[in-house]
């Protein structure tokens, strides 16, 4: 019934664009926006898409963005497919199990990068002042704290347990959303964390310190998450992904230029306090995917086990 | 004969039905979250039959055994301590009335702060949702025992432990079994919201990372073992009541035939 | 009398959870102090997204009472009129009963992700069967002379349902809302806060989230309050629309 509903909600748009041709879609006498919902996650990472759309780089390519907030990538995989958002935001790896188990998702932006910088990122692997763990390879048979299993957190701790030399095999994992895990790594209940900012603020300030930087032992700035659409609404309005590419594109340029704005833009959709965005490491936002990275993410996934065959990679990427 | 087979056949005729109707509408379905429910049926054995019984199913059993008993002393402890005192009565009432209506599922986030999140945790979250409706009703069932049962027992100077059991736990048993009945689906609950939230293992965490991992079919036969669990504690339930009870019933059935 | 101890405990309570957190009995960050919690209610009840939490919340509550109710009446008299449909529906309705909604809960979020509708579904399935059972208890309930009494009335089937089925079942039917009532609110609190669909139980899932410890309590205390007012309308509801009965029956345990 919805999908239906989809169809019909995005016949008139498919009919306005086809209209109006495809020169960059900056016609906004073409009549109606395209509305599109975009489900994004309360985090950092999307600053650039809030960005972008109090900026008017969707709104001059005739989309009307609406941002829904979810849960995390696994949550907005399956709104995406089903066509309650026309795009999504999700980390590779969940889009990596997706697309094996044969959900028809595609990929079309760049989301956001590591910073690249070994103890410089906006995400890394913790452990408490007092704790014995001087490597990620004394991670065997400690517990570490992930915020959602089957995800890019756990592919990239295990990245670094393997670079340090260690076996990831012997590594737990305890799902515990982050802000549960200052608290949980200061009493004693995990061993390590893995945090993205603002948290690693919080454990630095409780003396915490880092032993590995997982997403840049993981690969070369690597890209990290990404946005992405239902290959049905691919095939059927191929022109307004194109737009949307166009548009998230020059959002994600755009922060990344401007690291103050998405400061500032971060403060108005997520509970951080001022002098603690002022303070967090911001990721990278390039325009493009790294596609080497994914690949590597996608091997990493294959010899963890998260994936029971090699991932047609090609078949993901934009 | 005949009787018995009408009685089967009503029994099973429906569900059998159904199951039919499920099997074959969905058989060539292609819809990635709506699977053949053979395909369920047929994952179900590997999923849930190998080591995840031992590692997922049965410490969220234990857990739920754990919580469920300490939560039936506990609510029968302090609620006959209470019942059978009209001024505690009178002061705890309105306080317990109020713990009580809080939803126990938003306990989680609060009891996670405290007691992290072990197996200290899961526990103390079936705990402290099963044990309203037991403290409560035993509470009911003691302040309503029977006057001249307790004038008999004061004039026969029945008293100590002879009294509770005899008299208080006695005729409270009836409010203290629907007690602990509407307790037993509230821990179920807490059960699996528990190892929603932080967890590395338990049947709620698995079933969650079958739908992180987009394996539906596994995650259907995840929701379906859920369901049969809990169709299981009911009717063990039953048996148990049936036992604690007879006396009850007897009773029960005699008054009305009178 | 007792409303004045009652009260006396209800300041105890709160006096109590003042003070032990002052002294250091317990960790103040985790157990903030009754006046923080008041003082955040305060501040939480000044925002209007507070009130549209609320909002959420009660239309969701209500919304997926209103219709386990209809479905629980229609249903269990449809049911429980007909002794042979009673009969071959009876185990289904045992075994489908004590699934536990919440293992609904990773279905309904593919199916529909963090909307209202998910939550939706799950305070309507378990709110469903608190009504249906009482309604099928009441319809059995019915007085065997009275019974023949409107047939050899000759009372058509409609007249039975209206003047003997329901006066009847009515009874069962309120207690059926009062416990519907109390599981809908359940419900629909969990589903806010695992699903994350809009409300009150969402607000609690974004405070733990940015570690907002004393608007945690203060949104429970918001949710206990809820379920306090469920109760006491219910309950008066009940005594209201059974003031004629002969003996304010005692609820069939369900």
């Amino acid at each position: 019934m919805r999908r239906h509903l989809a169809a019909l909600l995005l016949a008139p748009a498919l009919l306005a664009t086809a209209a109006c041709g495809s020169d960059e879609g900056q016609s906004p006498n073409a009549g109606e926006a395209d509305k599109v919902t975009v489900g994004v996650i309360p985090i950092l990472d999307v600053a650039p898409i809030y960005l972008g759309v109090e900026k008017g780089f969707f709104e001059k390519r005739n989309i009307d963005v609406t941002l829904e907030q979810a849960e995390g990538g696994a949550a907005i995989v399956p709104a995406v497919v089903s066509g309650q958002y026309q795009f999504g935001f999700s980390n590779i790896v969940s889009l990596l199990l997706a697309h094996s188990e044969g959900l028809p998702v595609k990929m079309v932006s760049n989301g956001n990068n590591s910073t690249g910088v070994d103890g410089e990122d906006f995400a890394a692997l913790m452990v408490s002042a007092d704790s014995p763990i001087e490597t990620a390879a004394d991670l065997e048979g400690r517990t570490v704290a992930a915020n959602t299993l089957q995800n890019i957190v756990d592919t990239a701790v295990r990245a670094s347990v393997r670079k340090a030399g260690g076996d990831p095999t012997k590594v737990k994992f305890t799902a515990l959303p982050f802000p549960e895990q200052p608290a949980a790594l200061a009493s004693g209940q995990v061993d390590a964390v893995f945090v993205v900012e603002p948290f690693q603020q919080a454990v630095l300030g409780q003396g915490g310190r880092t032993i590995a930087s997982s997403y840049v032992d993981t690969a070369p700035n690597l890209t990290v998450a990404s946005y992405f659409t239902s290959q049905r609404i691919l095939s059927e309005n191929p022109e307004l992904v194109k737009r949307f590419t166009q548009a998230m594109q020059e959002s994600l340029s755009y922060a990344n230029g401007h690291p103050d704005e998405a400061r500032a833009i971060i403060g108005s959709y997520t509970n951080i306090a001022r002098d603690v965005v002022a303070r967090v490491t911001l990721p990278k936002w390039p325009a493009e995917v790294n596609r080497d990275s994914v690949q590597r993410v996608a091997d990493l996934a294959l010899e963890d086990g998260l994936l029971k065959e090699p991932a047609k990679v090609g078949d993901l990427l934009p | 004969m005949t009787a018995v087979l009408t009685r089967v056949g009503l029994a099973l005729g429906l569900p059998v039905v159904l199951v039919a109707v499920w099997w074959f509408a969905s058989a060539g379905s292609t819809d990635f979250f709506f699977p053949p429910l053979r395909t369920i049926v047929e994952v179900f054995g590997p999923t849930w039959f190998g080591e995840r019984l031992v590692d997922d199913v049965l410490p969220s059993l234990g857990r739920l055994a754990a919580g469920y008993a300490a939560a039936l002393v506990l609510g029968v402890g302090l609620g006959v301590l209470i019942g059978s005192n009209r001024w505690v009565r009178a002061v705890t009432e309105p306080v317990l009335e109020f713990l009580r209506a809080i939803p126990p599922p938003v306990l989680v986030p609060v009891l996670m702060l405290v007691a992290g999140i072990g197996n200290g945790m899961k526990i103390l979250v079936i705990i402290s949702g099963c044990v309203w409706p037991i403290l409560l009703n035993t509470v009911a069932g003691v302040r309503a025992v029977d006057g001249v049962l307790e004038d008999t027992c004061r004039t026969y100077r029945i008293r100590g432990t002879l009294r509770w059991r005899h008299l208080v736990l006695r005729s409270a048993s009836p409010q203290i079994v629907t007690g602990a009945r509407q307790a037993l689906s509230v821990g179920i609950i807490l059960m699996v919201i528990s190892e929603m939230f932080a967890a590395s293992s338990g049947l709620g965490f698995t079933v969650i990372q079958f739908k992180d991992g987009f394996q539906i079919p596994e995650m259907w036969s995840g929701v379906i073992l859920l369901g049969l669990l809990g169709v299981l504690l009911s009717m063990l339930f039953r048996v148990v009541e049936h036992q604690v009870l007879s006396w009850y019933h007897g009773s029960r059935t005699a008054q009305k035939e009178r | 009398m007792n409303a004045l101890l009652g009260l006396a405990g209800l300041l105890g309570f709160g006096l109590l959870l003042e003070v032990a957190p002052r002294v250091g009995l317990v960790p103040e960050r985790y157990f903030p102090p009754t006046s923080t919690i008041l003082g955040e209610l305060a501040g939480q009840v000044g925002e209007r997204a507070f009130w549209v939490a609320v909002g959420d919340t009660v239309l969701t509550w209500l919304l997926g009472l209103a219709i386990a109710v209809a479905l629980g009446v229609v249903v269990g008299v449809a049911i429980g009129s007909v002794p042979l449909v009673r009969a071959a529906t009876s185990s289904t309705i045992e075994f489908l009963r004590p699934i536990p909604s919440v293992a609904l809960i990773p279905l309904v979020v593919v199916l529909h992700g963090s909307t209202i509708t998910s939550t939706l579904i799950l305070v309507v399935y378990a709110a469903f069967w608190q009504v249906l059972v009482q309604v099928l208890h009441g319809v059995a309930d019915i007085d065997p002379v009275a019974r023949d009494t409107a047939r050899s009335y000759r009372l058509d089937r409609w007249a039975r349902v209206r003047y003997l089925t329901w006066p009847t079942a009515l009874p069962y039917v309120v207690t059926g809302v009062r416990l519907a009532a109390t599981v809908a609110l359940i419900l629909t609190i969990t589903g806010e806060l695992v699903i994350g669909s809009p409300g009150l139980g969402q607000l609690i899932a974004t405070a733990r989230q940015s570690g907002a410890v004393p608007a945690m309590y203060a949104l429970i205390v918001v949710t206990g309050v809820f379920g306090v007012l469920a109760n006491v309308v219910t309950r008066a509801a009940e005594r209201r629309a059974l003031h004629w009965h002969p003996s304010m029956r005692a609820e069939v345990p369900a």
